[in-house]
């Protein structure tokens, strides 16, 4: 209980040096990790997002016309309440986890062990300034930018890959599309996708600053604890989320008194 | 007095060979600049558990560290890692730096400029020191302390590596050069 408290009060602390200490951005070196992160964690995660992008738009299309008969317009407002909502986020956040989240807490955890922590601490260099402000700040830039890009793979390709498949006119399902969605969809899901990328990197860099002893064996268990923990914690915001945006969580067990 | 700590004690400036019992415990304390069991640890006449914080960044301003695997980020090439206490501290001074680098290397020779392009993993030891060494030398230390500079090194690698203190009493003649042996 108390070990859980401990991450809990780390996790914290460092998200809020973060925001505290998010100037540091300007310095050359950091920006330059910045670049980095957003690159790893966004661009070059980019090819795997479309495949499974289109096949969960297409699913769900194809599941509610075809096994549950309904029409076209329930089928698209499915599309957005999922996806837009819920799937699109959460799956741009478990391709970050399963990248992003082991790759960071695997080299910080190798660098604690090797000295390098330490070697920047030696060079007036906070390891916080340098290591984690770049890494929260680019995995909540980039997992914003891979939900939108799932958002936009999944609903588009979904209906174009229906039109074809289940023989639903594309031009009614856009048409249904301008009228069913809202602007509070999206900003909604940006929000959520920029606390979840904030929330997996400053867990991946707890567990990887702290990894619990100087063996190389703690490299591993570090990374598993990052991934255990930030994908608990993605469901945990998930949850409360949809609790104070929408009054429901757990797929409408519990609502919020209205 | 420049360093006291326990049965190390560094007056006078110069160059200095000390061999210490437990090494390891004296990189720890000048790296962290803490003592082990509130055993004083003296430098530049100040008691390091007495100063401020303030005083303390002072103070490790005016140490520069050659330690002996070089403690470079493996992610950065060997440029990178001799500058990036300049990139993070002064980056106007950057652009005087390289000038400044290809000047060392020219000195203490055995390298090419090919060498700036290097990740760690790809360097030998002595290049990861001379790289350490010369990141070292750019922020003007008032004392290098310098982990066994030639252990581990080729006969012709240890003959420049015994060079690195007289360069830098060349340059720095109010300097200290203290190399720890085990």
């Amino acid at each position: 209980m108390l070990a859980v408290y401990r991450e809990l009060e780390g996790s914290a602390q460092l998200l809020a040096h973060a925001i505290r200490r998010i100037g540091v951005l300007r310095v050359p070196p950091v920006a330059e990790e910045l670049t980095r992160q957003i690159y790893f964690t966004g661009a070059a995660a980019t090819g795997g997002i479309v495949l499974r992008g289109a096949f969960i738009g297409t699913l769900i299309i194809a599941y509610v016309i075809e096994v549950l008969n309904a029409d076209a317009a329930l089928a698209v407002k499915m599309l957005l309440w999922v996806v837009l909502r819920e799937v699109g986020p959460l799956i741009a956040a478990v391709l970050v986890i399963q990248r992003s989240g082991t790759a960071v807490a695997t080299e910080l955890a190798l660098r604690e062990i090797s000295g390098e922590v330490a070697s920047l601490r030696r060079m007036r260099i906070d390891p916080q300034d340098y290591l984690v402000v770049p890494r929260v700040v680019g995995m909540a830039v980039s997992n914003a930018a891979l939900t939108l890009y799932v958002q936009l793979i999944a609903v588009g390709g979904g209906m174009v890959l229906a039109a074809l498949v289940i023989n639903v006119p594309l031009a009614e399902m856009l048409n249904y599309f301008f009228v069913l969605a809202s602007p509070l969809d999206l900003v909604y899901s940006l929000l959520k996708s920029l606390l979840f990328g904030a929330a997996i990197a400053v867990i991946a860099c707890y567990h990887g600053l702290h990894p619990g002893s100087r063996s190389i064996n703690a490299v591993p268990q570090a990374a598993i604890r990052a991934v255990t923990e930030a994908l608990l914690a993605v469901m945990l915001l998930n949850v409360i989320f949809a609790y104070l945006v929408y009054g429901v969580a757990f797929f409408g067990l519990v609502t919020a008194q209205r | 007095m420049i360093l006291a700590y326990r049965d190390v004690r560094i007056d006078a400036p110069g160059s200095h060979r000390v061999r210490c019992t437990d090494k390891e415990e004296m990189f720890t304390a000048l790296y962290e600049l803490e003592s082990r069991d509130g055993a004083p640890l003296v430098l530049f006449g100040c008691d390091v558990g007495k100063v401020s914080d303030a005083e303390r960044r002072g103070l490790m301003r005016r140490i520069g560290f050659v330690p002996a695997n070089g403690g470079l980020l493996s992610n950065l090439n060997a440029w990178e890692n001799i500058s990036l206490p300049i990139a993070y501290h002064a980056p106007q001074s950057l652009g005087g730096a390289l000038a400044e680098v290809h000047a060392l290397l020219n000195e203490l020779g055995g390298v090419d400029d090919a060498l700036l392009a290097k990740l760690p993993d790809d360097m030998t030891l002595y290049e990861r020191r001379l790289a350490a060494y010369i990141r070292a030398l750019l922020e003007a230390p008032d004392l290098l302390v310098v982990d066994d500079a030639e252990t581990g090194l080729g006969a012709t690698k240890r003959q420049r590596a015994a060079r690195f203190a007289e360069v830098y009493r060349t340059r720095f003649p109010g300097g200290t050069y203290v190399e720890f042996n085990g």
